[in-house]
């Protein structure tokens, strides 16, 4: 698979990059806070302990579309660096509802990729969706400003404990 | 299946006594997760058994977001929410509550505040009481006029005793005229009042020469939300079930759907997400999503943010 296409050459270029895990945050039902955890355990094929859409306990807001691919979600930090500069709105990672905030990755060039965040492989299923619900919980106008980087749902392949501070890095 | 998650689930954990009729429940997460945040005065919609939907003040400080605590006086001759809570709801029964709405303003450069509440109408003074004692703003008098022994005097005796309370016992002298109360107008000083509609109607005559944001009023029965003034009502004709459908003013074209128990897949709720697409067939849809090419448009629709520009829109479902 191509990451992207150099286009003078059409050679493939492979993107090169090494991320760290900078919040990792939980919620056990649907409206909750999210709450900061210093590591997570992440279960291969299901999800994440303790959290709202670990398949089979099924206590999400989308709990009632079941998606194999959305057992954890990531979010760029960037993006909430953009939000005050582009918009001046004030979003902190607890607010954005993804599970694991990173810096450096860039979550958007990854769907359909393996990659590494700590000892866990993830599998990038599809870029998440803006929704009025996260409007709704944290009443700030951000369904706009986040069309095309809400983050990224990713399926657990190998599971494990992921820390803040971990390295995320390409499987590739 | 999965029924879609419309409420926060919360659980009965204390019912206490709050006198004159008033049961006051402690409301938690099954798993004591904190609670989403509320403001100062805010309320809740609490979902009770056979559909009922009724809404209540917020009695604690918005600092213990451990639970949320409401105070209900049992209205033997009203809509049966009350009654229900408490005849029938016991400690340890699931709830279901809606996001905190509402609450005070309390600007920083106002320093005092008045407050007039009627009864049971003290509830979201309370709240409002125990945030401004916490964040040191403490000048503030909080009017409790009321027949007999106050209601919830276990959680009144703070405020009596740290000189914010004043009570006006009607059975014992005449009700005090409400614009002795709140006085004249000043730029420093925030009024608030919540109580019976007659109250309410005395409050807005006494604080007509206050400026608008300087003035607070909570009623028992919230005023209906405000809608964009160019939104219309309109019907919906559904070609293949064969059903007309009234959208009100404002209303979704989703939530019309669902309110008759059509079951339209959603997602996004913003125009983004695709999930809701509807084939039209008749009318002038005015689209608002973000999606759709001009070639789609032609066909479909989505139900999440679509309106219609004429009194009638046949889709096809």
């Amino acid at each position: 698979m191509l990451d992207t296409l150099d286009s003078k050459t059409a050679t493939p270029v492979t993107l090169a990059w090494t991320g760290v895990v900078r919040h990792l945050h939980i919620t056990p039902r649907a409206f909750l806070p999210m709450r900061a955890m210093a590591e997570l355990q992440l279960i291969a094929g299901k999800g994440i302990d303790s959290d709202r859409y670990m398949i089979g306990r099924e206590e999400g807001f989308y709990s009632s579309k079941p998606e194999e691919g959305r057992q954890v979600t990531l979010f760029e930090i960037e993006t909430l660096l953009a939000l005050k500069r582009d918009h001046n709105i004030d979003l902190a990672p607890e607010e954005h509802r993804r599970n694991v905030t990173v810096a450096g990755v860039p979550l958007t060039h990854l769907v359909g990729q393996k990659f590494w965040l700590g000892e866990t492989l993830l599998e990038a299923t599809r870029l998440s969706i803006p929704c009025r619900h996260i409007e709704e919980i944290t009443g700030k106008a951000i369904f706009d400003p986040l069309i095309n980087r809400s983050g990224l749902n990713c399926k657990i392949l190998q599971g494990g404990t992921v820390r803040v501070g971990d390295a995320v890095r390409n499987a590739a | 299946m999965t029924l879609p998650i419309t409420t926060v689930k919360t659980i009965v954990d204390r019912i206490e006594d709050g006198g004159a009729g008033i049961k006051v429940f402690r409301l938690v997460d099954p798993d004591r997760w904190q609670l989403p945040p509320f403001r100062p005065g805010a309320h809740i919609d609490l979902h009770l058994p056979g559909g009922m939907v009724r809404t209540y003040s917020l009695c604690n400080d918005p600092a213990d977001n451990a639970r949320y605590v409401v105070a209900v006086k049992r209205e033997a001759a009203g809509r049966g929410g009350s009654v229900l809570l408490h005849d029938a709801i016991d400690v340890g029964d699931t709830i279901g509550v809606s996001l905190p709405r509402g609450g005070l303003d309390l600007p920083d450069d106002v320093t005092r505040f008045a407050f007039v509440a009627g009864g049971i109408g003290v509830t979201p003074f309370l709240s409002v009481a125990a945030w401004l004692k916490r964040v040191g703003r403490p000048k503030f008098t909080l009017h409790l006029i009321a027949r007999g022994a106050p209601p919830l005097a276990h959680l009144l005796v703070p405020l009596l005793r740290s000189g914010h309370l004043v009570v006006h016992d009607t059975a014992a002298a005449a009700r005090p005229h409400i614009a002795a109360l709140v006085g004249r107008p000043l730029s420093d000083v925030g009024l608030g009042c919540c109580g019976p509609e007659s109250m309410i109607g005395d409050f807005e005559q006494a604080t007509r020469d206050w400026p608008a944001s300087r003035v607070h009023i909570e009623r028992f029965v919230p005023p209906p939300l405000p809608v964009d003034p160019d939104a219309r009502p309109y019907t919906l004709a559904l070609a293949r079930s064969k059903l007309e459908i009234p959208v009100a003013a404002g209303q979704t074209m989703l939530s019309a759907l669902l309110g008759v128990g059509i079951d339209i897949p959603a997602s996004c709720c913003g125009g983004i997400c695709g999930s809701c697409k509807v084939d039209w067939l008749e009318g002038a849809p005015i689209h608002r999503d973000r999606v759709l090419s001009p070639t789609e448009r032609a066909r479909s629709l989505m139900v999440c943010v679509a309106e219609s520009a004429e009194d009638r829109l046949v889709l096809d479902l």
